[in-house]
């Protein structure tokens, strides 16, 4: 059995999800049923995702070849260093959103409503899946198509809560749309180029042609655009803090962790794999145009973040700046800064998805968003609090956390190529953190609580989040301090691998 | 046209004066055209692999043909004709029809879609593996376009003459 | 399509491109400029019906009866009747607010052009897209999928996995409009709870519509227009204020 999840896990953990989503849309609203149906797929799908990386490392870079047609004429999933970790990664947070989910999707979406609910959640983890694993550049947008629509769907329920999600997912369905046309359209143009859609022919081609011609330039640049929107790359941000601020909870954690990395995952692809810096305009683009948005971006978007009234809102720009980090480690085009920048990819997953389920708790038991409300929640609801204050460390780089490990790696990429200013602008960005996520936390500390958290003796009464969203709120703040304290161990090594992959050469 | 929606006083079904039905040409032709409809869709459906066409032509004009007798005939007929629950169940085995021969490949010991393994002969696999999974496509294709509909036309009680 | 490229004439059907290209641009402009959704979702359906006649000037035909069928057919039906739904007159966009737009048109447009040099001849038997796997796949499918309209045999077969998941994407648009608006136009009554407590009943800091007030001040102003039209339809319930 397990010698055929070694061959075939690669498309199980994309089709399972996919066939189980449909399934879960009709399921009876009897209680429990789709909630625990999704989570079982989910953990089976990390399981699988788990050997498929197992795999990977044992044997190397293979392909899985759909139907049976050899590529380029049929579709290939194509697992290597890079993707493997990602898939899991993705698997793994839609277990511990899902975990978290069945108190939250109980408060948020009426009952009947919650079977389609976690279908359309299921369909979102089985896109990110497929477009992280195929080989085959259409297939990459028929995936993204799946996630996209799915995540409107999702981020619109948030409108049980607040109105404001359906403008919020009106912006993202309009703007996700155009992204996604311009990346059809890159897509289009390098077939036209090229004649195949399969990344791995398509590179080599491209080699041969030595960049190709205007064509080819022309399709990377609608690639990169496309995905930048996706992304949220700094000027194409629009979308991001509507979405994340007015969606569901559980749609939250789990977008902020998955949707954007997958994306960046593509840029990785195409940059370096389908594309490769030794072409000229893809180096100057790299190094000019994607270095300056992300230096922009992390300073621009963190300073939003600071003037936010909205936790979630400041969260949501942080995770703009934060995408910044990661591409200002894609813009040094060096092995050490593709490192730091797919190690800050892993945790600030990690990070971010844990700090957004913290907030979601705090909204399950007091209905706060804003900052001021977040007054003396660390006495009546320490343990989340705690977590938020762990996550919180980790986003800011403090040491023995994720985010330092990952912020070092970029600034030792960065001084390896001799970019001071790069480190300066690191270091300011974390100052800016400190100061964003200090803001609530001091609230959360140092403010006393509101009169109504009081009880009849005038004593703080506590309202800690329920046991199944504490667990992986509490699994993720221990998940970075581990990577932070070990993860130069295994971690590093994923990610140095991941890099030697998209890099042979080395870099310029 | 130019009123807004939410200032429409609701009214109930139109009542036109006895023999004066202004949408008698209508009914009749429809009553006509809506099963030649369907039948052009089915033939869509089983002539794709010999010239243009296939499940996703085919499920749009047959969803085609079911909006048609909705315009005509109203919203609530159709949904007699053609209930939501049906919608619902559409969509979801039309995914699960083309998935599920894939599903049946890799029981068959290939990978995900590849027909050649579902017979003993790889041609023979191939031809009903494509008829199975177009006939997948035309089941969903079908179903979540009447479910447009039904979710559009189902917010306004009645459509009026003055809409169109 | 072997039928159609037996048919296709000797002479050029260039003027017949440049004709319908044309038209396409003129029905582009006045989508544009109209102001009447009503005309605007006929306009479309023009559209998509001069599409698939180019199509078939490319010998495209089955992607011109996806066009026909799909967006001259249902899709302007289901613009009506979501225009149900909707005001019947488009608001004017601010001149402001139109040069960004105008700008990202422009760019695109021009790299687009910009391409067009390099780009092979049009229907050249050599361009790559021609030559390499295109030409696989003729004499591909006669071998191993033996069925006479290669497009199938490519879409269910060869690429097969890329319809599912576009079958997938159908399912989930249709799984998207019954979780917002309900088959039977019943859904958007519901009112998230806190700690099993409606949202509008809680104390203070946490109403959504006390808040709208003070928050509205970091909307742009386009959200809070948007969010006045989605109030518009008679049967979505309000929050209680």
């Amino acid at each position: 059995m397990s010698s055929w999840f070694i061959s075939h896990g690669a498309a199980f953990i994309v089709i399972l999800p996919l066939l189980m989503a449909v399934i879960t849309a009709l399921l009876p609203a009897v209680r429990r049923l789709a909630w625990f149906t999704a989570l079982i797929v989910a953990v089976l799908v990390a399981l699988v995702a788990f050997i498929v990386l197992q795999t990977q490392i044992d044997v190397g870079a293979f392909i899985y070849r759909m139907g049976g047609w050899e590529p380029p004429h049929g579709i290939s999933l194509a697992i290597d260093a890079v993707n493997a970790p990602i898939a899991l990664l993705i698997a793994a947070m839609a277990v511990f959103t899902l975990i978290y989910a069945e108190p939250a999707v109980d408060s948020e979406v009426q009952r009947k409503k919650r079977a389609p609910f976690y279908a359309a959640f299921l369909l979102a983890v089985a896109g990110l899946i497929g477009m992280v694993v195929t080989g085959d550049a259409f297939n990459v947008f028929v995936f993204l198509e799946v996630s996209s629509i799915s995540t409107y769907t999702l981020v619109a329920m948030g409108a049980n809560r607040d109105r404001r999600a359906l403008s919020a997912a009106f912006n993202y369905l309009i703007l996700g749309s155009i992204g996604a046309t311009f990346f059809v359209i890159g897509i289009g143009f390098l077939y036209a180029e090229t004649g195949t859609l399969n990344m791995a022919d398509m590179q080599g081609i491209l080699a041969n042609l030595d960049g190709g011609s205007r064509a080819a330039q022309v399709g990377f640049g609608f690639v990169l655009v496309g995905l930048g929107l996706k992304l949220a790359m700094f000027p194409l941000h629009t979308w991001l803090p509507g979405a994340y601020a007015y969606s569901p909870t559980v749609v939250t954690a789990f977008l902020a962790s998955t949707a954007t990395k997958a994306a960046l995952y593509l840029l990785y692809r195409f940059m370096f794999t389908v594309f490769d810096p030794s072409f000229d305009y893809v180096a100057v683009t790299l190094t000019y145009v994607v270095t300056g948005l992300a230096v922009i971006g992390m300073i621009f978007a963190s300073l939003q973040a600071l003037f936010q009234t909205d936790a979630r809102r400041t969260l949501a720009y942080s995770s703009v700046a934060q995408v910044g980090y990661m591409l200002l480690g894609i813009g040094l085009i060096s092995t050490l800064g593709l490192v730091g920048s797919y190690l800050h990819l892993i945790n600030h997953a990690v990070v971010k998805g844990g700090l957004f389920l913290s907030l979601g708790a705090m909204w399950y038991r007091f209905g706060i968003t804003r900052i001021s409300d977040m007054a003396g929640l660390a006495k009546t609801m320490p343990i989340t609090t705690a977590a938020f204050t762990v996550l919180a460390f980790s986003l800011i780089g403090v040491p023995f956390t994720a985010g330092f490990v990952s912020k070092v790696a970029l600034a030792e990429a960065a001084l390896e190529r001799g970019w001071y200013w790069a480190v300066a602008v690191i270091m300011i960005a974390s100052i800016l953190a400190l100061l964003y996520m200090g803001r609530m936390m001091m609230v959360a500390y140092f403010s006393p609580p509101p009169a109504s958290a009081m009880g009849e003796d005038g004593r703080v009464v506590r309202r800690e989040a329920p046991l199944l969203m504490l667990l992986p709120m509490v699994g993720l703040a221990v998940t970075s301090v581990l990577i932070g304290v070990r993860g130069n161990v295994y971690l590093a090594e994923v990610s140095e691998n991941a890099a030697r992959v998209l890099l042979p050469g080395g870099g310029l | 046209m130019t009123i807004p929606v939410k200032k429409k006083p609701v009214k109930g079904p139109v009542v036109s004066p006895a023999g004066s039905d202004p949408h008698v040409l209508l009914r009749v032709i429809s009553k006509f055209l809506i099963p030649l409809i369907a039948l052009f869709a089915f033939y869509v459906q089983f002539h794709g692999e010999y010239g243009p066409g296939g499940g996703f032509q085919a499920g749009v004009i047959l969803a085609v043909s079911v909006i048609l007798y909705a315009l005509i005939f109203g919203l609530n007929e159709a949904k007699r004709a053609f209930p939501p629950w049906l919608v619902r169940v559409g969509m979801t085995l039309g995914v699960l029809l083309y998935g599920g021969t894939g599903v049946v490949a890799w029981l068959m010991g290939g990978e995900f879609l590849n027909y050649s393994v579902l017979f003993p002969d790889p041609i023979d696999g191939q031809h009903y593996g494509i008829i199975a999974i177009e006939v997948g496509v035309l089941t969903t294709v079908t179903s979540v376009m009447i479910a447009f509909f039904y979710a559009f036309g189902s917010r306004q009680p009645q459509i009026e003459d003055g809409e169109w | 399509m072997i039928l159609a490229a037996e048919i296709s004439p000797a002479i050029p059907t260039i003027l017949l491109d440049v004709c319908l290209l044309s038209l396409l641009v003129v029905t582009a402009f006045a989508i544009v400029r109209m102001r009447s959704l009503f005309a605007i979702v006929m306009l479309q359906g023009v559209y998509s019906l001069v599409a698939a006649a180019w199509f078939v000037t490319l010998d495209a035909v089955d992607v011109a009866f996806t066009e026909a069928a799909v967006g001259a057919g249902v899709s302007t039906v289901l613009m009506l009747s979501a225009m149900l739904l909707a005001d019947r007159k488009s608001t004017p966009v601010p001149k402001g607010r139109q040069w960004g737009a105008l700008a990202v048109v422009l760019i695109a447009g021009a790299a687009m052009l910009f391409a067009v040099p390099d780009l092979p001849a049009y229907g050249s038997a050599t361009s790559p897209a021609n030559a390499y796997v295109g030409t696989d796949y003729l004499a591909k499918t006669a071998k191993e999928v033996d069925i006479p309209n290669v497009v199938t045999a490519v879409l269910s077969s060869y690429r097969g996995y890329d319809t599912f998941g576009e079958v997938v994407v159908i399912f989930a648009a249709g799984l998207g409009v019954l979780l917002l608006l309900g088959l039977n136009g019943n859904a958007g009554r519901y009112q998230a709870e806190v700690r099993g407590r409606k949202l509008s009943e809680t104390s203070a800091p946490t109403g959504t519509a006390e808040r709208d007030g003070t928050a509205s001040a970091e909307l742009s102003t386009r959200e809070v227009e948007v969010a006045k039209t989605q109030s518009g339809p008679p049967s979505v319930t309000e929050l209680e204020p």
